[in-house]
């Protein structure tokens, strides 16, 4: 991709897909960052999403922090962090009330 | 930036798949001839060093030959190369009208179609130019039996599947085909399954009393369909998010998604194979629509433990 103009542009993540105005874009943006969290906080990490920056800020509690492109990246990169898988049907999650 | 593009103007790559001798070819020859595809580009993968098929198209279509390898592991390489040198011809195209706006790759008689659509996806040029439309598996209904006996990769086959074919269904009891596709739907609960003799379409035997057959051994629990509804107030965003830990988690067990889900830019078409979603396509709204429904297909799957943690990302983010 041309770093200039950015053409062509990216396919973006399929997770972006749905928000047709630069508006939505970002509000999903933000809403992304935060469902995330939800899940992340269970492995004592969160995600920001500053709409500044490209890309999703992952932070651990001793604040290591790290940018990721896309939500695959999100949860390999979380996983590396956490020292364990990412999983949305652990105990650690739905127990974590 | 432009406004992500997702798959609008990408070169449609349709996979048409098989166990070796499911009658690939020659479905593929009488659809090309019925004008099922429209000015396809093929791609004619045999796993043999000696090629014979591309012998049977090369008058009518441009035909790109993968011979000497298998394009889901061997000739992995081989089938990504042309598949980027074809988005690349179309690239240069100097309009619409010069454009191939559609491949159909014949894959091996020993390709797994979800592996190819893995390679797909990891490649950096074809994320960009690529939209694998759909895959279309062929059975052989006289060995088809057999094969899911005694093959684990028949199955991994079928299991790929968005549509399945029976061939040579009058070859077969009809009795023996009714097991065959009670058969399937196990193993393939989202696809649809359709039966044609040498490419011309037939009617199906009623397989409604038919019991399964015994499959190869495999010691992996069976495939099952779950229906999850999304909770109320769980917007889409926050549903992608949870889908996608969810994939990455749980890739291996899960087979297939599918559904449909509103979002600001209108109802999304998702489709998944293991931990590839294809870029959601905007569906026209109709009164049919089950919105907010999502079909997972595959091992393992906890319904209630999904359920809960669906729930658990609906509830007010604190």
């Amino acid at each position: 991709m041309c770093s200039s103009c950015g053409f062509p542009s990216a396919p973006g993540h399929w997770t972006e897909a749905g928000a047709p105005t630069p508006g939505d874009r970002m509000r999903a943006r933000f809403r992304r960052a935060q469902a995330a969290s939800v899940l992340l906080q269970a492995y004592g990490l969160t995600a920001r999403d500053d709409g500044a920056v490209p890309g999703v800020q992952l932070s651990s509690r001793t604040g290591a922090t790290q940018i990721v492109p896309d939500f695959d990246a999100v949860w390999t990169e979380a996983a590396r962090m956490a020292g364990q898988p990412i999983d949305p049907l652990s105990d650690r999650f739905l127990d974590d009330a | 930036m432009t406004t992500p593009d997702f798959g609008a103007d990408r070169l449609k790559l349709v996979l048409v798949g098989g166990y070796l001798g499911a009658g690939k070819s020659t479905w593929l020859r009488h659809q090309l001839y019925a004008g099922t595809f429209q000015a396809p580009h093929l791609i004619i993968n045999e796993a043999a060093e000696l090629a014979v098929d591309d012998a049977i198209f090369a008058d009518r279509y441009p035909v790109t030959l993968l011979s000497g390898g298998c394009a889901c592991c061997d000739g992995r390489e081989a089938l990504l190369t042309a598949l980027r040198q074809l988005c690349d011809q179309r690239s240069r195209a100097a309009g619409p009208q010069g454009r191939t706006s559609l491949a159909v790759l014949e894959t091996s008689g020993l390709a797994d179609p979800g592996a190819i659509a893995q390679a797909l996806r990891a490649d950096p040029m074809l994320a960009f130019h690529l939209a694998l439309s759909e895959t279309i598996v062929l059975v052989d209904a006289q060995n088809g039996a057999a094969q899911l006996a005694s093959e684990p990769l028949g199955r991994a086959q079928i299991e790929a599947a968005d549509r399945l074919v029976l061939t040579k269904t009058d070859l077969a009891a009809p009795d023996d085909t009714a097991r065959l596709i009670a058969t399937l739907r196990r193993l393939a609960p989202g696809a649809a399954i359709t039966a044609d003799i040498r490419g011309e379409a037939t009617a199906l035997p009623d397989a409604i009393d038919a019991a399964p057959l015994p499959l190869a051994k495999d010691d992996r629990a069976p495939i099952q369909p779950v229906q999850i509804t999304l909770p109320e107030g769980l917007d889409w965003a926050a549903f992608a998010v949870w889908l996608s830990a969810l994939l990455t988690a749980h890739g291996n067990d899960i087979v297939r998604v599918k559904g449909t889900v509103q979002t600001p830019a209108g109802r999304l078409l998702l489709q998944g194979i293991r931990t590839h979603v294809q870029p959601p396509e905007i569906l026209p709204d109709s009164d049919l629509a089950r919105d907010g429904t999502i079909v997972l297909i595959g091992r393992n799957i906890d319904a209630e433990r999904i359920t809960r943690s669906i729930t658990r990302f609906a509830a007010p983010l604190l």
